[in-house]
């Protein structure tokens, strides 16, 4: 229970610093962000668009751990718990595009401009959206496991490439392209501590909302599927 | 006062994003809360049926 209390306390912070806290020229109190130029404003999006695609990551990470998992021990709580990281990560991959879209409004003038950054979360959508499709295909819930656990694996390894490595070596317009003269790496050079000590405890907030969530929805997809079996 | 408070508002408009934001926050933690609380009992219930079985 503690932790859900340190979670509500730090989440309340994050919003509250986030939106309200001013962004000016020469910071001079606490509670005042450096204006990174380029971004103005708009940068406080940081606070909620980066951890989003931060928790796409680990789910697909946990994905993937809890499909090696199963295929070591064929127990089908892992394989529930990975298509619960499964689908938690495609809800914070679709919010991290929608929240990221909106930001390219009104910093580049419309929605989508098929920068590296938004082709790689665009083909990510795609990668892990068939294997949405793949899992209702198959009805035998082993197979449907089996198949599963291989295409996160697989699905998994493409994941560092697309978030980390092609936007950062492609020339495009999002901040940290190869091309990136003004705003550079954000976190490392442009935000002053009060903004870094924001933006990671957003960090640590949104991983712990997401362990939630992810508790949660495995305990309603074992429930599920216990009921089924009784029923049938 | 009221037109003071409603003015200042719309001269700075992020609080009332602020208001929604933690508005909607707060329905997010109640939900999570309330939504585990009857998982739980759920789970304990089937355990029990199942132990009794």
């Amino acid at each position: 229970m503690i932790w859900k209390i340190v979670l509500f306390v730090l989440m309340t912070f994050v919003i509250i610093a986030g939106i309200a806290f001013p962004i000016v020229p020469q910071p001079s109190a606490w509670y005042q962000f450096p204006l990174i130029p380029g971004l103005e404003e708009k940068a406080k999006i940081i606070f909620f668009h980066v951890p989003t695609a931060w928790l796409s990551v680990i789910a697909f990470l946990m994905a993937m751990i809890y499909g090696i998992k199963y295929l070591r021990h064929q127990n089908l709580d892992d394989d529930a718990k990975s298509n619960a990281a499964l689908q938690l990560g495609m809800v914070f991959c679709v919010l991290a595009t929608v929240t990221g879209s909106i930001w390219a409004k009104f910093t580049w003038g419309a929605f989508w401009h098929w920068d590296p950054r938004e082709t790689s979360i665009f083909i990510l959508l795609l990668i892990y959206g068939s294997l949405f499709a793949l899992r209702t295909a198959v009805e035998n819930e082993d197979k449907r496991a089996r198949l599963s656990a291989v295409y996160s694996i697989i699905a998994f390894l493409t994941v560092p490439f697309f978030i980390f490595i092609m936007p950062r070596i492609m020339t495009g317009l999002h901040p940290g392209s190869a091309n990136d003269d003004t705003s550079g790496p954000v976190v490392d050079f442009k935000m002053n501590r009060n903004m870094q000590l924001v933006f990671y405890i957003s960090l640590i907030a949104f991983t712990i909302l997401y362990y939630w969530m992810w508790s949660v929805r495995y305990k309603v997809l074992i429930i599920k599927d216990t009921l089924t079996k009784k029923l049938l | 006062m009221e037109g003071g408070f409603f003015g200042f508002l719309e001269t700075n408009a992020i609080y009332v994003v602020l208001f929604i934001v933690l508005a909607i926050w707060f329905g997010i933690f109640l939900f999570m809360l309330n939504t585990d609380k009857k998982l739980k009992e759920i789970l304990n219930e089937l355990k029990g049926k199942s132990n009794e079985k």
